[in-house]
């Protein structure tokens, strides 16, 4: 930005040729970015006669909510899934899995918040200690931190499924906050390290001399200060947890604990769906991070920089 | 720097080391129980030829599950087709990346709308990216056909995913597309620690704006680009959700990737002893891989 302070004031037409290409620019980045989720949500409200129409109308003439009243009245037990035999095709057709979309998504939220509330707990004293105390292994401690970060998921899942099985909590809400503690707990340590290390030695030292204990230092002064980064940490591992699918796939067999993604994956290969359906069914599960991202959207840049910039 | 290092050593463990000992003790046991113990746990189980189909039978094996799997040459294609797609995925996300991020360098009204939409595919679940996409790629009704027929690119619906040379890069499509947002939001950030007097001492020598991007600009990236190779390299090569919501492998084996020969070894073959030792590999291949990137870097720093 200052760069183009210290820039002499150019000519005109220079400045002309500059805004339209940054504006052509700015056009194909924002087609680039959101073309594929128009058409996934223009996609979610056409009705079964419309989506197969070719070329496709790209805005629905008769837009309508059906599949997402279907979700939502088939989710709260108001209404039922159209029974086996009936053309799909004779509007109105609600498929059998509509009703498990709203009681996965509240699987999916409960594991989400869990996963929040332990990243938090176990990576916020860590951090602390990793950033302002120097004890003997603190390069050891980061190394290994960092060397967890390196293991491919699909490398845990193996190991993972033979001990959730062996300990019976196959098909549980359980076994998956434990396991995604595994994708989370590294990263957001990062983050919160390096945050806690751009404070003040001696906001540390000041209150170290007070008289405070190392967690008195933690909870009365560095806590209160590190706001945008648990809001960035808990973003992270929040959204994480909801879009985890690999974990989810193995531990996971019946409604009873399915998260909203493998609901949706069930659906992305059931041929009785509508196209319509399956589309509204991604659209559910895209809403709540997206929102939460486009909102939170400083916290979540200045943590996704700071993370990286130490991971 | 560090005050009580002295102290430290001439009397065991200080104050210090225990409030660290104890701020830490949560880390390390989740640490242990969900990394290390699995880690160490999948070591043990690729000596043994466990499968679930004969679960009371577990022989020791030893290293008989890695000579297995180094042995098949279907393992090897897989390797293959994992480079492949990891070196377009790497490619196309640096090149991207990096117009994504000169662009938003730039101050122009609307660039905060921008870089707020940007988060939009960053922060859709790859669940929901893979529907997405596989309805676009769709062959009847799907969003590329219709465009590309509406604007006359081709004349008929073409066959996108089933058609076995086209398959990994439309999948790399997707997963780029998915990857760009947070690389260019690295790039950015080390585009904006270049220091101006670079750029103003390139113009005094009368360098055109070509020649400044290419002599000041790109060089000084070169520690931004390392990481992010190194991060999604790291993710192409373990990545398996589109592999198993596009294709499942197909056509005919053309997106079986070492990902997904982990899964469908594991957990259809159920042989969890060769599956173990494939998954072992593709660790320690990730592993060096990283090892060398991070050399490369601190040398080239």
């Amino acid at each position: 930005m200052s760069r183009d302070v210290i820039m002499v004031r150019p000519l005109l037409w220079p400045r002309l040729l500059r805004g339209a290409v940054l504006a052509v620019a700015s056009v194909v980045l924002l087609a680039y970015v959101l073309a594929p989720v128009f058409w996934l949500v223009s996609s979610s409200v056409q009705t079964e006669r419309e989506i197969v129409s070719i070329p496709p109308h790209w805005i629905p003439d008769e837009p309508t909510l059906q599949n997402f009243k279907a979700i939502f009245l088939t989710g709260l037990g108001y209404a039922q899934p159209t029974p086996t035999g009936v053309d799909p095709t004779s509007g109105g057709f609600i498929p059998s899995v509509a009703g498990n979309l709203l009681p996965a998504m509240g699987n999916s939220f409960i594991v989400s918040i869990a996963v929040v509330v332990l990243n938090l707990l176990v990576g916020v004293p860590a951090a602390y200690a990793i950033a302002k105390i120097r004890f003997r292994g603190r390069n050891m401690a980061l190394y290994v931190i960092l060397a967890t970060r390196v293991i491919p998921d699909i490398a845990l899942v193996v190991p993972f499924f033979l001990v959730v099985r062996k300990l019976g909590m196959l098909d549980s809400l359980g076994s998956l906050i434990i396991t995604y503690l595994a994708v989370t707990v590294p990263f957001s340590v990062f983050v919160l390290a390096s945050f806690f290390e751009q404070m003040p030695d001696d906001l540390d030292r000041a209150a170290r001399v007070d008289g405070c204990s190392r967690l008195q230092v933690l909870l009365r002064v560095f806590l209160p200060l590190a706001r945008p980064a648990l809001v960035a940490v808990g973003l992270f591992a929040f959204l994480a947890s909801w879009n985890e699918f690999l974990l989810a796939l193995m531990f996971t067999q019946t409604a009873a604990s399915q998260t909203l993604p493998i609901i949706v994956a069930g659906i992305t290969s059931d041929f009785t769906v509508s196209f319509s359906f399956l589309n509204a069914a991604g659209v559910l599960a895209v809403v709540p991070p997206v929102l939460l991202a486009v909102i939170f959207e400083r916290y979540i840049v200045s943590g996704l920089t700071a993370g990286a910039v130490k991971g | 720097m560090a005050p009580h290092s002295g102290e430290a050593r001439l009397r065991g463990v200080t104050y210090d080391e225990r409030a660290a000992a104890g701020l830490l003790a949560a880390l390390a046991v989740v640490l242990m129980a969900v990394t290390a113990f699995p880690i160490l746990y999948s070591l043990w189980i690729s000596f043994y030829g466990l499968n679930l189909r004969r679960p009371n039978r577990v022989p020791f094996v030893g290293l008989d599950n890695y000579a297995h799997v180094l042995a098949n040459p279907q393992f090897w294609d897989s390797v293959g087709r994992t480079a492949y797609f990891s070196a377009i995925t790497v490619v196309a996300v640096l090149v991207l990346a990096t117009l994504i991020a000169v662009l938003l360098d730039q101050d122009f009204p609307g660039r905060r709308i921008l870089s707020a939409c940007l988060l939009i595919p960053w922060a859709i679940p790859s669940v929901a990216n893979g529907l997405m996409w596989k309805w676009i790629y769709d062959s009847n009704y799907g969003a590329l056909n219709g465009l590309l027929m509406q604007v006359g690119f081709i004349s008929s619906a073409t066959i996108w995913l089933g058609d076995s040379a086209k398959t990994l890069p439309l999948i790399a499509n997707a997963f780029i597309w998915k990857e760009v947002p947070l690389a260019a939001i690295l790039l950015l950030v080390t585009l904006k620690a270049i220091p101006a007097d670079l750029y103003s001492a390139a113009r005094v020598d009368g360098a055109t704006a070509f020649k400044r991007f290419c002599h000041v600009t790109l060089p000084a990236m070169r520690p931004g680009f390392l990481l992010v190779a190194l991060y999604e390299a790291m993710m192409a090569v373990r990545h398996f959700d589109l592999f198993f919501l596009l294709t499942e492998g197909g056509p005919g084996g053309a997106s079986d990737v070492v990902a997904w020969r982990i899964y469908v070894e594991t957990f259809r073959n159920l042989s969890f002893g060769t599956g173990a030792a494939m998954s072992y590999i593709l660790a320690i291949a990730t592993l060096l891989m990283s090892y060398g990137l991070i050399r490369s870097l601190a040398q080239k720093l």
